[in-house]
This record gives structure tokens, C-alpha cells and sequence, in this order.
């Protein structure tokens, strides 16, 4: 009796940690297709669906160029945040190199708030004549995500049994070649991982982008979508529907990547 | 292996840096430093120093020098300002106030996500397969850009056509539409409601990837002993999982200070000042009122804060890690 009570309880709870964590997503799904008239009843299910949201959201602003600046802006500096980092976490690792104050340091780096960088970053980008640029924000999304790849390719990189670069270094590979042949290829799931979650990291930052950006050409999505909030798109629908199409391209990745994505999670978690 | 999930190079904010300079006899350090300069040795690593020096080493130094500066933020460093802008800063009671906010969102937030988190990652480990799926489905809520996360919430709680105030009319049991966003206490609720939704599944999978290494052994010769779910969940589970848990707690612990999307799309700070957390304080000192100098000082004692209440966790962490070592 007790075991089908408890049996009971675990599905019960399944369902609703299933609606708390799907109803955000479905109640934006849903408002992206209602009226504005349909929009004031507060129903879940919009009454007389319309369609008429979705090209309207792209037409009242540049969503388009917010979504194409983001896309653009976190591949480049998620790939660039993996190739700045790898190499780093291999030689600390791996190789014993110098510099075995660097894992803590970068590390520690990440306790501090971004809004710590905020005031300097923005001179700093002022001087480089990077303030309002793409290429000054993928630069500093990809310096910036650099701690959380450092946490999560660690676990990857020490879990490399040491017999494989010892047998590479009696082929008489060098470093640089042992880590492009054979260590690289083994730790690639976690490097998968790593960039899909260094992508993502810049792809919803806001705090800096909204600071260092102030035009439509160079706005990211997360900026964009902020400055619906009461000025162009008072309509819920329309932001519901732009909301949206600024989540598809994350949902996709994740979906695509979430084996990865799961893996390299654990990981990180666990040693 | 199990014991190994605390271990988490997660955050070794540990003392790491200083171990570092301590350890070797200087004079064999530089040599090191000398021979690594010339095999090139140093290019593993450049460019993330190099990251260092923009992100943290640069920032401190600049915030210093600003912080005792009249600045504006067209026009920084106009005249020199002693400890003016630090004094202001720390009697100003907005200040304060936020600070205090910042303070109690972070340690409310993990507390209260930590609970949630294990409960979901012991959910998922009764659930086997539908675990699985569920895990696939709590990655999108952590991989939701945190200003659509609040865009959401901001339909549900609307006063107007929202569906919670929606859905509670319908079933009679309010007559009047609530303001969620009209109080402090309504408006910390939001806040917290949609910062549970995004982080909850963090624990959840970090908490679940721990108990992977579980031994069932364990809790089946426990449950054959007539221990209860409950107690073997307390007596068994918990004490297997603290270590790992003490690393979670400590990131989302960093993660909760970071909080300014959600209060910026949520709430603005209010109604009036009660959202108003020490990040949004000084985004808007700096970015509204062009107050760089003062904010640069707000910034530096944030920063304090955030390190003084995250060090007995890091150093907790810190502990287990060396007993484990």
C-alpha cells in the first residue's frame, strides 16, 4: 500500500515540476497567437487564434538584425572562448607548466558581478573605438565566458589517462602535437559541451550589451527585446511573438546539443 | 569516485593564486620563468592572462582611480576627490539598503533553489526514463536568455491579462486583479518565482549527476531494515550529496549576485526602490545620473561584499576538498 502511495506522490510530483517548468513557455506560445482584445480575457488558450503577431513583431522593429547580430556575435565568441581557454586548462593540467596560480585566478574571477566591469569596460571600449560595435562585443563575450569553460573543460582534460601522451611522447611528438592528435579528439565532447554553453552565455548576456551598444545595427537580442518594454511594442502578442523568435536558435542548439550539453554539466559538477 | 564530485575545480576560488606564489623558492621560479619565456611555453596560456588583465586586473585598478575622482561619465577624472565618493557611497542608506538587498536575494535564492534542486534530482532518479526527458526539458529553462525569462513572467503576472491573475478570477477566488508587481513583498516574489524557473534546473542536474555515483546497495539493505523514503533520504542520501552540494551552493551563491536582467525587465527596481538591488543601484548612478566616480566606489564596495559573503563558503569548500585530497 505504502509503495503505491509513494509511487502516487513521485507522479504527482513529475507533473507538476512538468507544468511549472513548461507553462512559461507554452503561456508565451499561446500569447503570441492572441488578438490584443483576446490578450485582456487572461485565458491560457487564445480564443480566435491570429497569425498576424509574428510578422508584425518583425516588422515594427530590426528584430531581424537583432536576431542575425546575436547569432553572429555568440558563434564567433563562444568559438573564441574555446580556443583561448583550451589550450590554457591543457598546459595547467596537463603539461605542469608555470603559472599554477592561474586555474584559481580565473576562477575567482567569476565571483565578481559584471556590473564590477561595467564602468571600466565601457572607457576602455570608448578608447579602442570598440563602444557600439559588434566585433568589441564578441571580443569581450569571449574573454568574458572564458572562467565557465575553464571549470568545464578541467574534469575533461584530467581525465585523460596519462599512458596516452606518454606513448605519444615515445613517438616523439611534441606538445603541441600531442594536444592537436590525440588529446583533442578525445576530450571532444566536452569541448562540444563547452562551446555550447559558451555560445548560449553570450547569446543571453544583456547587462553589457545594453551599456555598450545604442544602435539598432548593433543591438544584440536580448538588448532589443528589452527595449520593447513599453515603447514600440506595447502589445503583448507582438512581444510574446519576438520573444519567441529570439528563443528559437537557443532551443534549437540545446536540443541539437543536449547530450553534450548534460554531459558537460555533470562534469563540471562532479570534479 | 563519488567523494570526487566536491572536488569540483568548480570553484577552487580557493587561495589557488597564492599557493602559486608561495610555493617554489623564488629564485627556481624564475628561472622557470626565464626558460618558459624562451621555449615559448608562456603562449599556452597568454591569451587568457591576457583576458585577466582586461576583466579583473584592469577594471580594480581603473575602479580605484575613478572611485577617488569627481568623474563624470562623459568626463571622467576632472578633479581629485580623497575618499569622498567611498564615504558617500557607504552612508548613502539607498545604498546601503540595496547592498542589503543583493545580500538577502543571493542567500534567499540559493537556500530556497538548493531545496528545490534536490528535490527535482532525487525526482529524477525515481523516474528512470521520464527522468531522462525531464532532464531534456529543464536544460531550456537554464538556456533561456534571462530577459525573455522575464518577458515571460511579465505575461503570467501581468495585472491585466495575465494568466495568473487570469486564471485566479475565473475560479472565484479574487474579485479585484492582484498587483504582483505593486508591492515589495509581490514584486520580490516575481523575481524570485522567475530566477527559480532559470536555476532550479541548474541545481537540479549538478545535484542529479552526484547522485549518480549513489550506491544502491545502500538504500535497498536500509529499506529492507524498514527505513522510510524520508529517512533514508536524510540519514543516507543527504550526507552523501553535502560535499558536492556545498560547490552548488557556492556557484549559484556567485550567480545570485549577478542578479540584473530579471529586476530590469520585472520590476525597474520597484515600486519605488524596493527591487533595487546594489547592481541596479549603480547601473543607474552610472548610466542614468552619469555619476561615474560614485559609482566607481559603490562598485568597489560591492565587490567587497559579494567576497566577504561568498568566503566561508569557498572556504568550507575549500576544507572538503583538501580531506578528500
Amino acid at each position: 500500500m505504502s509503495r503505491t502511495l509513494e509511487r502516487g506522490v513521485v507522479i504527482a510530483a513529475a507533473v507538476l515540476t512538468l507544468v511549472f517548468f513548461v507553462l512559461p513557455v507554452a503561456y508565451l506560445v499561446s500569447v503570441s497567437f492572441k488578438t490584443p482584445d483576446d490578450v485582456l480575457s487572461g485565458d491560457f488558450l487564445p480564443g480566435l487564434p491570429t497569425l498576424a503577431n509574428w510578422p508584425k513583431a518583425f516588422e515594427v522593429t530590426a528584430l531581424a538584425g537583432f536576431i542575425g547580430n546575436s547569432v553572429l556575435i555568440s558563434l564567433i565568441a563562444g568559438l573564441l572562448t574555446v580556443a583561448v581557454t583550451l589550450p590554457a586548462v591543457y598546459a595547467t593540467t596537463r603539461l605542469g607548466y608555470q603559472a599554477k596560480w592561474l586555474p584559481g585566478a580565473v576562477l575567482s574571477s567569476y565571483v565578481a558581478p559584471p556590473i564590477v566591469a561595467l564602468i571600466p569596460l565601457f572607457y576602455l571600449m570608448k578608447a579602442c573605438g570598440l563602444i557600439n560595435s559588434t566585433l568589441g562585443l564578441t571580443l569581450l563575450y569571449a574573454l568574458m565566458n572564458v572562467p565557465v569553460a575553464f571549470w568545464l573543460l578541467g574534469p575533461f582534460l584530467r581525465q585523460v589517462p596519462a599512458e596516452i601522451e606518454e606513448a605519444a611522447a615515445l613517438d616523439g611528438a611534441g606538445p603541441v602535437q600531442t594536444f592537436l592528435r590525440i588529446i583533442l579528439p578525445v576530450v571532444s565532447p566536452g569541448v562540444l559541451a563547452t562551446l555550447i554553453i559558451a555560445i548560449i552565455l553570450a547569446y543571453d548576456e544583456f547587462l553589457l550589451g545594453s551599456a555598450l551598444t545604442f544602435a539598432d545595427a548593433t543591438r544584440t537580442l536580448p538588448v532589443g527585446i528589452s527595449l520593447f518594454q513599453g515603447e514600440r511594442l506595447v502589445n503583448f502578442g507582438q512581444m510574446a511573438a519576438a520573444s519567441l523568435a529570439g528563443i528559437a536558435p537557443i532551443y534549437l542548439l540545446a536540443l541539437i546539443g543536449q547530450r553534450w550539453l548534460i554531459q558537460g554539466l555533470a562534469q563540471g559538477g562532479s570534479k | 569516485m563519488a567523494q570526487d564530485s566536491s572536488r569540483s575545480g568548480a570553484l577552487a576560488l580557493r587561495a589557488g593564486a597564492i599557493d602559486g606564489f608561495s610555493g617554489g623558492p623564488g629564485r627556481f621560479a624564475r628561472l622557470d620563468l626565464l626558460g618558459s619565456l624562451a621555449s615559448g611555453r608562456w603562449l599556452w596560456t597568454a591569451p587568457v592572462v591576457a583576458g585577466l588583465l582586461v576583466l579583473s586586473i584592469y577594471p580594480t585598478i581603473f575602479l580605484v582611480a575613478l572611485a577617488l575622482s569627481n568623474s563624470r561619465l562623459g568626463r571622467p577624472f576632472q578633479s581629485f576627490a580623497g575618499l569622498n565618493n567611498l564615504l558617500k557611497a557607504i552612508l548613502d542608506p539607498a545604498f546601503q539598503a540595496a547592498l542589503t538587498r543583493s545580500i538577502a536575494f543571493a542567500l534567499a535564492s540559493t537556500a530556497v533553489e538548493l531545496v528545490l534542486g534536490v528535490a527535482v534530482a532525487v525526482l529524477m532518479t525515481r523516474l528512470v526514463k521520464a527522468g531522462r526527458f525531464l532532464m531534456s526539458l529543464i536544460l531550456l529553462p537554464l538556456m533561456t536568455p534571462p530577459v525573455m525569462v522575464a518577458v515571460a513572467w511579465k505575461l503570467i503576472l501581468a495585472p491585466v491579462g495575465g494568466l495568473a491573475n487570469g486564471t485566479l478570477q475565473k475560479l472565484g477566488l479574487i474579485g479585484e486583479p492582484i498587483s504582483f508587481f505593486g508591492s515589495a513583498a509581490g514584486a520580490w516574489s516575481s523575481v524570485g518565482l522567475a530566477d527559480a524557473w532559470q536555476w532550479t534546473p541548474f541545481v537540479a542536474i549538478l545535484a542529479y549527476a552526484a547522485l549518480l555515483a549513489y550506491p544502491k546497495e545502500i538504500d535497498e539493505a536500509a529499506m529492507l531494515d524498514g527505513a522510510g523514503p524520508w529517512a533514508r533520504f536524510r540519514l543516507l542520501m543527504l550526507p552523501f550529496l553535502a560535499p558536492s552540494l556545498v560547490s552548488i551552493a557556492l556557484l549559484k551563491l556567485v550567480i545570485g549576485f549577478k542578479l540584473f536582467d530579471l529586476v530590469f525587465v520585472l520590476t525597474y527596481g520597484g515600486p519605488g526602490f524596493e527591487t533595487t538591488t546594489a547592481a541596479f543601484h549603480i547601473w543607474r548612478l552610472a548610466l542614468e545620473q552619469f555619476d561615474a566616480g560614485r559609482a566607481a566606489a559603490e562598485t568597489l564596495l560591492f565587490a567587497l561584499v559579494v567576497g566577504l559573503v561568498t568566503w566561508p563558503l569557498t572556504r568550507w569548500q575549500h576544507r572538503l576538498e583538501v580531506r578528500e585530497a
